[in-house]
């Protein structure tokens, strides 16, 4: 089982995760974070003055997902969640060594 | 014996006696008797001689005549309108701040604010040329820049400034309703030419058809003039088609032209609208609204001596609005299954729209009804404009847009055949307005519906033109990198709420003004964010 989070556009958010409904990730967890990367945020005005916005509103998401499904859902991430230009965030991959479901106690793949 | 008490002995067993309460009672009533007998011999003084205080001398100079309080006034009267209604501009903001995302907020404002300082220069210019001078029945001709204006305006016997006033704060409304159906999608630049077209030509000239001393739909169907074998003219007492339609048909142009917001998906195709981001705000903003109506339509007498009329016209605004907002929270709840508060903000809005042309001439009952259809209309209005694809993030189209066609049209059918025309002096109801439902025939109804008709198709049909035109030099609609980014970002350079989405994380103390402002773009934030950027 792999996990995958993905850190991406919040406006990208409802195609993304339509598009991972529709190659079969059952469930996912998303939250609203702030972050940089290599850019580190943009400069903005506001009176005259020139401020950095340094961290930059994202989209976290979270999945686990069957190891046969990784490779679908990491090139269904990078499909919708590009537009090509700077910003449009990463993805990654860990391995998870178990997963139980809390209300009857299932473990491993069947708990997903 | 008990020996003479001093006066200050005397006021200090008094403040004693008075923490008796049967005490205190007396003393009271003891004072109050003293104060009436004060009060009585004052007055008998100025009556036998009324010089004594003075302000007799006024009501005796034998040089003043009716007008001079009858003037001020009115004049008074449609000042305290004008502050109101401008008022309202507060109440747009809000609601419309409040109906939209956080991420398109500073626009918002910014669209009211500058739309206002706009609208008044241009109203000075040549807009109140344009819609209150004589001309011809298309257009006003004179006292462009207020130049040779005469003192009052017309027979009202308003100040002409003052009427100058109300009438910029009604422009500033039309233009602001135009901004709603177009949020979060419109370039700054674009927003400044069609607002300049909006305040500067399309409400003035269109207005002045129907409001212009010799306008057209104004004088229609009396002999010499526009359609004379009608025998009616056009009423639009305080502006359902006049302000709200001609505001609500070039939201809908605009609207159609910038298409809906990325990202944003109708209910047909599985989506819906998008979450508004306060609604406190935008449900205090319609009350407001609501507060400034009282000037917008009991003003519209211009007459403080109609008193009856004023008090006419609250009333039925008022009815109108209690019951559009009911019947659009139980049409909601029949489509939805919630009490939804979107829609009864938006109900109360359209019941005030709707009652905006009729409210002099029908009765509270008539009100009530034709509130109640706006309250319905409203609903179905915005699931109409959601089929059709088109983004309107407030429902400006259908409250003011449609509601305001119904509203004009209700005057047909709900005229109660008392009330004829308000005057400087007073109500005269030589020739009252009778409606359908009343017994009076199709008369007033032909002669609404041609007026609605007339201008909802030429306001249509010219924001069209200025809205394409816009759009073909690509100013219209915002690049989709500045939307992605955020409008407010994007334009302005700021979040409506920079405290929380920008720095609330990173800086505990967000963002203050001055030097420190200044150097926290120059210093690096934990060591880490250089000016590499």
């Amino acid at each position: 089982m792999k996990k995958i989070e993905a850190i991406i556009q919040p406006f990208k958010l409802d195609e993304v995760k339509d598009a991972l409904i529709k190659i079969g990730v059952e469930g996912m967890t998303v939250s609203e974070v702030r972050g940089h990367g290599r850019q580190k945020g943009h400069t903005e005005v506001y009176r005259g003055h020139e401020y950095k916005i340094d961290l930059l509103p994202k989209v976290k998401l979270e999945m686990v997902v069957r190891d046969a499904l990784t490779t679908q859902v990491i090139e269904t991430l990078n499909t919708a969640a590009r537009t090509g230009k700077i910003g449009d965030g990463k993805i990654f991959v860990s391995t998870i060594e178990e997963v139980i479901r809390i209300r009857n106690g299932d473990r491993g793949e069947s708990a997903l | 014996m008990e020996p003479r008490l001093s006066f200050p002995a005397k006021i200090s067993r008094l403040r004693e006696r008075m923490k008796d309460p049967e005490w205190n009672r007396y003393g009271k009533i003891l004072l109050m008797g003293k104060l009436t007998g004060v009060v009585l011999i004052l007055l008998a003084a100025v009556v036998m001689n009324p010089d004594l205080i003075g302000f007799s001398s006024f009501a005796a100079d034998p040089q003043l005549k009716g007008n001079d309080i009858v003037n001020p006034l009115n004049t008074v009267w449609t000042l305290i309108a004008a502050f109101l209604v401008f008022g309202m501009q507060v109440g747009f903001t809000m609601l419309e701040a409040g109906f939209c995302r956080s991420r398109e907020t500073v626009n918002v404002l910014m669209e009211c604010v500058v739309d206002t300082c706009l609208c008044g220069l241009l109203f000075y210019a040549w807009g109140f040329a344009f819609m209150f001078s004589h001309g011809n029945g298309f257009i006003g001709m004179n006292w462009f820049f207020l130049n040779g204006a005469p003192h009052t305006y017309e027979t009202s016997g308003v100040a002409f400034l003052a009427f100058w006033l109300f009438q910029f704060a009604f422009a500033d409304t039309c233009s602001t309703i135009t901004s709603g159906a177009m949020i979060g999608r419109t370039g700054w630049i674009g927003d400044l030419i069609y607002s300049f077209f909006v305040s500067g030509f399309i409400y003035p000239i269109i207005g002045h058809w129907a409001w212009g001393p010799d306008g057209f739909l104004a004088t229609m169907g009396s002999a010499g003039n526009f359609f004379p074998s009608l025998g009616m003219g056009f009423h639009d007492f305080a502006g359902s088609t006049v302000v709200h339609t001609i505001g609500g048909f070039i939201a809908l142009a605009g609207s159609i032209v910038l298409g809906p917001r990325l990202g944003r998906r109708f209910k047909r195709d599985g989506g819906g609208p998008m979450m508004p981001h306060d609604l406190t705000i935008a449900c205090s903003g319609g009350l407001l609204l609501w507060f400034g109506w009282y000037g917008f339509n009991p003003g519209s007498t211009l007459s403080a001596m109609d008193f009856e009329g004023i008090g006419r016209v609250a009333a039925n605004t008022t009815l109108a609005a209690c019951a559009a907002g009911l019947s659009a929270m139980f049409v909601a709840y029949f489509m939805s299954k919630k009490w939804d508060m979107s829609f009864t903000v938006n109900g109360f809005l359209a019941g005030l729209v709707a009652i905006t042309c009729p409210c002099y001439w029908v009765s509270p009952g008539g009100s009530i009804i034709l509130g109640a259809v706006a309250g319905i209309i409203v609903v179905y209005g915005v699931e109409l404009l959601e089929y059709l694809r088109i983004d309107d993030p407030i429902g400006a189209v259908p409250v003011h847009g449609i509601c305001g066609i119904w509203g004009t049209l209700s005057l047909g059918l709900f005229a109660s055949g008392q009330f004829g025309a308000t005057g400087q002096f007073g109500a005269d109801n030589s020739a009252p307005l009778k409606g359908l439902f009343y017994g009076g025939g199709f008369q007033v109804l032909e002669a609404q519906i041609i007026g609605s008709l007339i201008i909802t198709v030429s306001t249509f049909v010219v924001a069209m033109i200025v809205m394409k035109v816009v759009n073909a030099f690509g100013l219209l609609r915002i690049s989709t990198e500045g939307e992605n980014y955020g409008l407010d970002l994007h334009e302005h350079g700021i979040s409506a709420y920079p405290e929380y989405v920008i720095s609330a994380m990173g800086r505990p103390g967000g963002m203050s003004g001055g030097d420190t402002h200044a150097a926290m773009a120059k210093t690096p934030v934990g060591g880490k964010l250089g000016e590499s950027h």
